[in-house]
């Protein structure tokens, strides 16, 4: 029993390395890494900018922040895109010159805030009340979302695939009539496959997040990405066992993952709400995912019991699912 | 001809290779029925406050700023602001005045804007005084919308680039290529079969999704199939390369998920942040799907002067590409047959 489960690994793994799994978690995770330090920490919203008009330099106590323009056509080209904000200050008072944005609120800010740089009125600094700077949250964020993708998209694909393989090499058949139970054969991936994953969960936060945020957010971490590797690669042991033309899924199901976890990403990381998200299983996923990122309390003991009862049914549906191929194939 | 009639029908058995093309139009459909009103909110200031806290007139000049949310107890008010879900900036009385309470992961607009939010209360009067010229924009400039369009038909185009690519792979597993191989066929007649095939789809897709969600004037018409043919050729072009570089099946996933965010990513970012008659937007043409995205975007905005630059671009990138190809492909059958 236990021989024949080292050798299901010892299997496992070499079909793993032959599919290129490792240089594929290898890639995305240098791409994604490269993205995050390179590219998404540094995005940032601007403030408006001030453009002021003001030929006879009348305004003096004028703000730093306001730059200032040479004639009047400079003017209306720089305000013209709806976000920046011009005064023109020609007359007897000044006149505020800007694009509408398409939303008053936003347009009456707009002009609040042109005025204030006009004069050097003092202010209280808002209360700051939260543990992150916008680096870390940036980080937290965008880490949680690649994370979430990986394992959605590209840990169903990596065990579905190689099933496939061993499918038309005809290992199914040939299991049907070897002494071995079939749980083993679909443990042995499973936990192939969990180990991966959970290494390149590690990586990736440690990567990201840096040695010391990394490793506290760790624990919690691993825990969700246990839970959502396990139930993505039960989901495309079935999908492969099941479907007689795999390949061109493979190719829909990259693109419905993109199309299925925009709408999570969006409620999840923007201020867009939409009630309906709860019925949208990945959504709970996903928001467990990231509130380990945050380091916030996750999920109820409902959210776990129905997790361990999708993963046992998962498991008896992927397991049916077997012995029928194994039957089929005689 | 025979050629891609005897392709045709190899793809007309499979069911999931149609439902693909399909998926971009459905997309398509599902942004269009997303209502506008929650795309809107996005680019409004958001505010918090707490029951029974502000006066009437603070809450009145809240509400005039931006969208308010009304929380019970400071504590619902704390966890809203934490939340990095939003950017939303808390506001609670401060003797006679307002103050902000934010995160501190807030981007640069939010951030100016809540530690400045009690000068701006105070300077409130100062706003009736001046007037006000604010000029209408061209067109309702919803832009999160017109950017999840452009992604959805950059994504369209990219079938021809997926179809291809997983076709290849499939003839190099079943050992299709070997009889490629002898069979009285030049590489031209194999590239311009694979490619048609690729193209026409694609076009087909992003045709159909355009129409489902663009709204186009008819002056636009020409421009914008140009721009689809023109993006959906180089799309199928990329698929036969990344077909005759992955050997498996999944090292094919690899290549198109990285190329698929290759594609699709950077040319957000650059229609963001480059800006527009900048050296870094020329140098971000040698990635020919920005072309096709600022092209996307513009037709969208009611703006399209540049369309002629882009389609220039996208052009060189197709001969460039394909002679490549054809380069490369002499190159490695001369190898073979040593």
């Amino acid at each position: 029993m236990e021989y024949s489960f080292l050798s299901l690994l010892k299997k496992d793994f070499k079909m793993m390395l032959s599919s290129k799994f490792l240089l594929l978690i290898i890639g995305s995770l240098v791409l994604y890494s490269l993205y995050i330090n390179l590219v998404y920490i540094k995005t940032d919203q601007a403030i408006y900018p001030v453009y002021l008009f003001d030929p006879a330099e009348s305004i003096e106590n004028a703000s730093s922040q306001i730059i200032r323009v040479d004639n009047m056509e400079e003017l209306q080209l720089r305000t013209s895109d709806g976000y920046a904000v011009g005064i023109d200050a020609t007359g007897a008072e000044p006149k505020i010159i800007m694009v509408a944005s398409g939303l008053d609120s936003s347009d009456q800010i707009r002009t609040a805030y042109a005025l204030s740089l006009l004069s050097p009125g003092q202010s209280t600094p808002a209360e700051v009340i939260g543990q992150n700077s916008k680096e870390m949250k940036s980080r937290r964020e965008i880490t949680s979302e690649f994370l979430f993708f990986e394992l959605a998209a590209v840990g169903f694909l990596g065990l579905a695939s190689t099933l496939f393989k061993e499918k038309h090499m005809g290992v199914i058949r040939i299991h049907g009539v070897m002494p071995i139970s079939k749980s083993l054969f679909i443990f042995s991936k499973l936990i192939l496959f969990l180990l991966a994953d959970l290494v390149f969960a590690f990586l990736l936060t440690v990567i990201n997040l840096g040695l010391a945020t990394g490793l506290s957010v760790l624990p919690a971490i691993l825990v969700q990405t246990v839970i959502l590797s396990i139930i993505m690669a039960l989901v495309g042991f079935f999908c492969a066992a099941w479907l007689p033309d795999f390949r061109q899924f493979s190719l829909l199901y990259l693109v419905l993952a993109i199309f299925i976890t925009t709408p999570v990403f969006l409620v999840g990381q923007t201020s867009i709400t939409w009630n309906w998200i709860n019925y949208h299983p990945m959504y709970h996923l996903f928001m467990a995912i990231k509130n380990a990122y945050f380091e916030m309390p996750i999920g109820e003991t409902v959210y776990y019991i129905v997790c361990v009862v999708f993963i046992v049914a998962l498991f008896l549906v992927a397991h049916k699912t077997l012995t029928r191929e194994m039957a089929k194939e005689g | 001809m025979r050629g891609i009639y005897y392709q045709l029908k190899n793809i007309r058995r499979d069911k999931m290779c149609i439902l693909s093309f399909l998926l971009p139009v459905i997309v398509g459909l599902a942004i269009n029925l997303l209502s506008d009103v929650s795309f809107s909110t996005l680019g409004e200031m958001a505010f918090g406050i707490v029951q029974n806290d502000l006066t009437e007139e603070m809450a009145d000049w809240v509400e005039q700023n931006g969208s308010v949310t009304l929380y019970e107890d400071m504590d619902g008010l704390q966890k809203a602001i934490i939340d990095p879900a939003t950017q939303m900036i808390g506001v609670v009385r401060d003797g006679g005045t307002i103050k902000a309470i934010l995160s501190g992961d807030e981007f640069q607009l939010y951030k100016t804007i809540g530690d400045k939010l009690p000068q701006l209360f105070e300077e409130r009067e100062a706003m009736n005084a001046v007037t006000i010229e604010v000029h209408s924009a061209q067109r309702d400039n919803l832009l999160l919308k017109s950017l999840l369009i452009a992604i959805t038909m950059v994504t369209a185009m990219f079938m021809g680039c997926t179809f291809n690519a997983m076709s290849i792979i499939g003839e190099k597993e079943d050992g299709i290529s070997f009889i490629n191989e002898i069979l009285p066929m030049t590489q031209q007649e194999y590239v311009f079969q694979k490619i048609s095939l690729g193209l026409v789809s694609g076009i087909l897709s992003t045709v159909a999704t355009a129409f489902v969600c663009m709204r186009i004037e008819i002056g636009q018409l020409f421009p914008l199939l140009l721009l689809i043919v023109l993006s959906a050729f180089i799309s199928a072009l990329i698929g036969m390369y990344i077909g005759r570089f992955s050997s498996g099946l999944m090292v094919g996933i690899v290549y198109i998920k990285m190329i698929m965010i290759f594609f699709i990513a950077p040319p957000i970012l650059f229609y963001l942040m480059v800006p527009a008659d900048s050296i870094g937007r020329i140098l971000s043409y040698l990635l020919p799907s920005s072309a096709t995205f600022y092209g996307l975007m513009e037709m969208m905005n009611g703006r399209e002067q540049n369309i002629s630059t882009y389609l220039a671009v996208l052009l060189i990138h197709c001969v460039a590409w394909l002679l490549i190809y054809f380069i490369t492909g002499y190159r490695r059958k001369k190898v073979y047959r040593v």
